[in-house]
């Protein structure tokens, strides 16, 4: 009877709850023998995570008008934000888009591959022993990972061919929809009764190969740890401003050969999430421990210092993996041209942001 | 519209299990009858999903139907990110979407994918996209709340942000779906 009781809860349903029942115990009757597996055998099983494509795929949300047919108007609203003096400020995405790559800017969507069969996105469980977090099994969404540089692909180019540089993912060609989509945005603002003009963000061809987010439990804080790691990377990344009625446009601030790459926690200094007492969102990245005292020499030499301080130090202070890059090949606003930009090695030694509600 | 179907496939399922007691009789089909049976592969899912449209089922000093504008009548997902840490919050999730068309099959995939479907040779889970999905006024909003219940004593909460969702969204495409391991 109790497990007749577990089903009608999860069922809900008597005689459904029955069957149920009944088919389960029919199939104790079945002869199949099982047999222990043995150590050797058990070392030879592999844990698979799930790999996911999406093939000729198209996505487009979100206008503030109707339709030609006057149908319903289509909405993707952001709201409850209030502005310091207590007025309502709302974001209306007018439009949201994933097309194939030559869309004009979303005025012709066209089907794309995302991910590939041979590298797709991942969602995995992973052993945190492979990626530096020790004895931990790790929650794992990652974008097709990178690839060695004589076999990828320019993560730039849009006539890239195999072996030209690190990323997965291929541009289109005259035969294939190819795996970099264009994706943008439209969205204004309103403060109160005041809004905003329309913002435009449009990236053509964009990548994102070898960008993940990564979970797991500390023990010691007794909290939700990760770190996230994104890369992208555009031939051209675009921001305008137009009038609501899409009359006038202002100048185009144009981004060409776009690189980001930033990291937010490395296996040292994960990224700590929290809720607060009085009801408030923190993320914190902790600083590295200090050395102690003697650890280091004083002319910070290895040969004066405690050579496993000394080599720790030097791994987190040299490791590209912890640091953040932006290259942008070329900056321009309207016909103003700025040349290239570049950050380059940003590493976040401490982070904290709280949020707080400012309702009175 | 689900429970139906589930409860349709359960007992197409107790009836194979069964069908070895049943006392119908059967006969063999011959060569020529068989050659007209066709396998059909695959499911067609349409789907008019409502989550609390008019209120949920719970009645007390904070939520209710929707019609009382001072009670919340959306569904309330909570989690905590710490232990006895405070709790994040998908509040006041509401509303109605609708597609049809959504297929979902067993493909096998050895060509095509600019030459990787050679080299993948395998099947995989297709779920096909339904086009066009239809969202009729769905909303949630996202915060942080000190304590799991509204009705808890000592409750305090943020509201971050609230998202709104209205009209036709295209999704055409089709959701490959595989085992994958770590590279």
């Amino acid at each position: 009877m109790a497990a007749l009781k577990a089903v009608r809860t999860v069922i809900g349903s008597g005689p459904l709850a029955a069957t149920l029942v009944l088919a389960l115990m029919f199939s104790s009757l079945a002869r199949a023998e099982l047999h222990d597996l043995s150590e050797a055998e058990l070392s030879g099983i592999e844990g698979a995570g799930i790999g996911v494509v999406l093939e000729d795929s198209k996505f487009s949300h979100g206008t503030d008008q109707p339709g030609p047919n006057g149908e319903q108007a289509r909405i993707f609203r952001i709201g409850g934000i209030k502005s310091t003096d207590g007025r309502d400020v709302d974001i209306t995405v007018n439009h949201l888009y994933i097309s194939g790559s030559g869309s004009d800017y979303g005025q012709n969507l066209s089907p794309v591959n995302l991910g590939r069969l041979i590298n797709p996105y991942r969602i995995d469980v992973v052993d945190g022993n492979a990626i530096g977090v020790a004895d931990k099994a790790v929650l794992e969404f990652a974008a097709p990972a990178l690839m060695s540089p004589g076999q990828g692909y320019d993560c730039l180019s849009s006539s890239a061919v195999a072996g030209s540089g690190t990323c997965a993912n291929r541009p289109k060609t005259d035969d294939f929809v190819g795996e970099r989509p264009d994706i943008g945005l439209q969205m204004n603002l309103a403060v109160g009764d005041d809004r905003s003009a329309n913002i435009n963000i449009h990236a053509a061809s964009a990548v994102i190969d070898g960008s993940y987010l990564r979970l797991w439990g500390d023990n010691e804080r007794r909290q939700m740890v990760g770190q996230f790691r994104l890369n992208f990377y555009s031939p051209e990344v675009s921001i305008n401003a137009c009038e609501l009625d899409g009359s006038e446009c202002g100048s185009r601030i144009l981004l060409r050969d776009f690189v980001l790459e930033l990291a937010i926690g490395n296996e040292l200094q994960p990224v700590f999430f929290d809720v607060d007492g009085t009801g408030n969102f923190v993320i914190e990245v902790a600083s590295i421990r200090r050395p102690g005292f003697g650890e280091i020499g004083a002319d910070g030499q290895r040969a004066s210092s405690n050579p496993e301080a000394w080599d720790f130090y030097e791994d987190y202070y040299t490791n590209s993996e912890y640091r953040s890059n932006l290259f942008i090949g070329n900056f321009s606003v309207g016909e103003r041209d700025f040349g290239s930009a570049r950050v380059e090695g940003m590493l976040i030694q401490h982070l904290e942001i709280r949020t707080r509600d400012l309702a009175p | 519209m689900i429970a139906t179907m589930l409860s349709q496939f359960i007992a197409a399922a107790c009836g194979v299990v069964l069908a070895s007691a049943a006392s119908a009789e059967m006969t063999r089909l011959d060569d020529q009858s068989l050659a007209a049976v066709s396998g059909q592969g695959g499911i067609y899912l349409s789907g008019d999903i409502s989550i609390n449209e008019l209120g949920g089922p719970v009645d007390n000093s904070y939520f209710g139907r929707c019609e009382e504008t001072t009670k919340k009548c959306g569904a309330r997902f909570a989690y905590q990110l710490r232990e006895n840490g405070g709790w994040m919050v998908l509040d006041d999730i509401r509303g109605n979407f609708a597609f049809e068309g959504l297929t979902l099959r067993v493909r096998s995939i050895n060509s095509g994918f600019g030459g990787d479907g050679e080299l993948f040779d395998r099947d995989v889970l297709e779920l096909g996209l339904p086009d066009v999905v239809r969202f009729n006024d769905v909303r949630f909003k996202i915060a942080a709340s000190s304590t799991p219940r509204p009705t808890d004593p000592g409750f305090q909460q943020t509201d971050i942000f609230s998202v709104q969702m209205r009209g036709d969204v295209i999704m055409e495409g089709n959701l490959l779906v595989f085992p994958e391991s770590h590279p």
